[in-house]
């Protein structure tokens, strides 16, 4: 019995230092863990950042892949390349973006900014994770048109993500599971909260009269949609916009179809809405004023239209007005400008935005 | 403190000692004919003349039941079955099972796993087995070469998946295995029959459908012919 009891014991050690041993050699690595800030006030996040914690490495590696073009399949477009950090992370002033081999996406690039609050992606909802979505633009014929596979040989191949990847996840081990979590390491951080409307939210800041008024009218006639503080409820509704006849884009029912859903899209944050012309999942409302018109004289009434719209929105001109100068108090410098988020080697050669404009 | 430690011991022993190899060949089969990819010319039970370019399907939950009904589970091995590798149409696993009196196992991948991310192995969306745009595993591909399929190329394309409510493509397979003891090459063949995954429980051409690439109804009647398709080989 004793021998029993003797042998039984030194396998139970020799299996748990073994295993402590296959592990620590794989997981003693020195990270340094990047704090997510969660801004006062604000919901929980969407994303499950216990599978996925965010480090300086992972975030640094996330970054640099965020802007190599070499994701594309003729190495021309990085996902930088439509989603400028001088337009808030959308396209400056393209309805739509310019994709491989003068393909053309069917939807405005949108803001890539507190997609740690994003549950599902895409205008459409159709993206269930923050993980997966790099892999659509990717892979997409009008977009990056490019392979995972592909991408995968490439990153292999590059003797510095070899050393990045290490850093990051403590081995060489390149697979399209880490890329995705580094690109959301740098994706989550792309926080904004630091526009006027939020200073004066913490006390920090006053609005003018024109902005208070403006916040006024937003809170009757806006917010129910564009709920604060990330100013969108993550809904999807028709506000009345007819089919483009030639994208043919029925939104949210494309994932569900459910006729319901047609011409249902989500429902877009506002915030720095001042840098993200143009406006509406195809990107038709090239200024603000386009949008204004659209919801006062415009919005058709489909069998999908929401509600809030069915008679259109009453704007008169001064509201307009008021509703303008709220809405650029929405726009938050200190996100356009930040450094960490800038492609690698160009931090201090950031375009200033304001000569953009 | 004793008595663990010779529990430890025993399921220890038996572990080392009492676990057996049971591979799983997956051999697939157009009715009557062999399937060889690109090659042969097939006709379903419609007259539709094809040949086949690609057939791919994710196999899990494998559960194995003994003679007294004792379940043996595997619920966390995926595999990716592909006609054009031959490796991956062998499934291994060890158990301690003495005799198997039925297999199930899951045509498709489980939910939970459609909604976490990316994932690794024969689950990683480099496989080529997962919808980018509207997030979830593409279960089982069907691809080839049919005059009946009037779309370019005359390329009939049939991805089927889906695991949201309503339009579930998973199926769960019961095969029950005559006479078969777990002895000597401890081998099962499974056979897949492509011909009922245009007829069987759905009466779906190539002339109607050679297109499907969404979750749906569609996809939906192609799961049920699916759970049909298998059968265990009475040749090996």
């Amino acid at each position: 019995m004793r021998v029993f009891s003797t042998i039984s014991c030194l396998i139970t050690i020799v299996i748990a230092c073994a295993a402590w041993v296959s592990s620590s050699s794989t997981t003693k690595i020195i990270v340094t863990p990047l704090p997510f800030f969660l801004p006062k006030g604000w919901p929980k996040p969407a994303y499950d950042f216990k599978n996925n914690p965010p480090t300086k490495e992972g975030f640094e590696l996330g970054r640099k892949l965020f802007y190599d073009t070499r994701l594309s399949k003729d190495g021309s477009l990085s996902c930088g390349s439509c989603h400028q950090q001088f337009a808030a992370f959308a396209t400056y002033d393209h309805n739509l973006s310019h994709g491989f081999n003068n393909g053309q996406t069917t939807r405005n690039a949108p803001s890539l900014a507190n997609l740690a609050w994003t549950k599902n992606l895409m205008a459409d909802g159709g993206i269930n994770h923050l993980d997966l979505q790099p892999l659509a633009p990717i892979t997409a014929t009008n977009e990056m048109a490019e392979t995972i596979e592909n991408v995968m040989v490439k990153l292999k191949a590059d003797s510095v993500y070899k050393k990045l990847f290490i850093k990051a996840f403590g081995d060489a081990t390149i697979n399209t599971q880490r890329m995705t979590k580094a690109l959301s390491q740098f994706l989550v951080m792309l926080v904004s909260s630091n526009s006027k409307y939020d200073k004066v939210m913490r006390g920090e800041a006053a609005f003018i009269l024109p902005e208070q008024l403006g916040y006024d009218i937003f809170k009757t006639k806006c917010a129910s949609c564009h709920t604060e503080p990330m100013f969108t409820d993550y809904s999807y509704r028709n506000v009345g916009m007819p089919v483009d006849t030639f994208l043919n884009d029925y939104g949210r029912m494309i994932i569900t179809r459910n006729k319901q859903d047609s011409l249902k899209f989500r429902v877009p944050s506002l915030r720095n809405v001042a840098y993200t012309q143009p406006y509406g999942h195809d990107g038709r409302f090239f200024s603000l004023m386009n949008v204004f018109e659209h919801y006062r004289s415009k919005a058709i009434n489909g069998p999908t239209t929401d509600s809030l719209f069915k008679n259109k929105m009453p704007l008169s001109n001064f509201e307009i007005g008021q509703l303008t100068a709220f809405l650029y108090t929405l726009s938050d410098t200190t996100f356009l400008k930040d450094k960490r988020f800038a492609e690698p080697g160009t931090e201090n050669t950031i375009p200033s935005f304001i000569h953009l404009h | 403190m004793k008595i663990i430690l010779i529990f430890l011991f025993c399921s220890m022993c038996s572990i080392a000692f009492a676990q057996q190899k049971l591979t799983l060949h997956f051999k697939h089969k157009v009715g009557d004919k062999n399937l060889h990819l690109f090659t042969e010319t097939y006709e379903n039970s419609f007259g539709e003349t094809f040949t086949i370019n690609k057939f791919k399907y994710y196999i899990s939950k494998i559960v194995l039941f003994d003679s007294d009904a004792k379940q043996y589970a595997f619920p966390n091995n995926y595999y990716l079955i592909d006609a054009a590798d031959s490796a991956s149409k062998s499934i291994s696993v060890f158990t301690t099972a003495k005799r198997i009196a039925s297999i199930q196992f899951l045509i498709g991948v489980d939910s939970i796993k459609n909604v976490s991310g990316v994932q690794t192995g024969v689950l990683d969306p480099m496989n080529g087995m997962f919808w980018t745009w509207n997030s979830g595993y593409v279960f089982a591909k069907l691809e080839g070469v049919s005059t009946a399929a009037k779309v370019p190329g005359n390329l009939f394309s049939q991805h089927i998946g889906g695991f949201k409510n309503g339009e579930n493509a998973t199926r769960q397979i019961m095969l029950t295995v005559d006479s078969w003891q777990l002895t000597g090459k401890n081998l099962i063949t499974i056979e897949a029959d492509i011909n009922k995954w245009f007829q069987s429980t759905h009466t779906i051409k190539i002339s109607q459908h050679p297109i499907c690439h969404s979750p749906g109804e569609l996809a939906m009647q192609f799961a049920d012919n699916y759970a049909n398709m298998f059968s265990i080989s009475t040749t090996n």
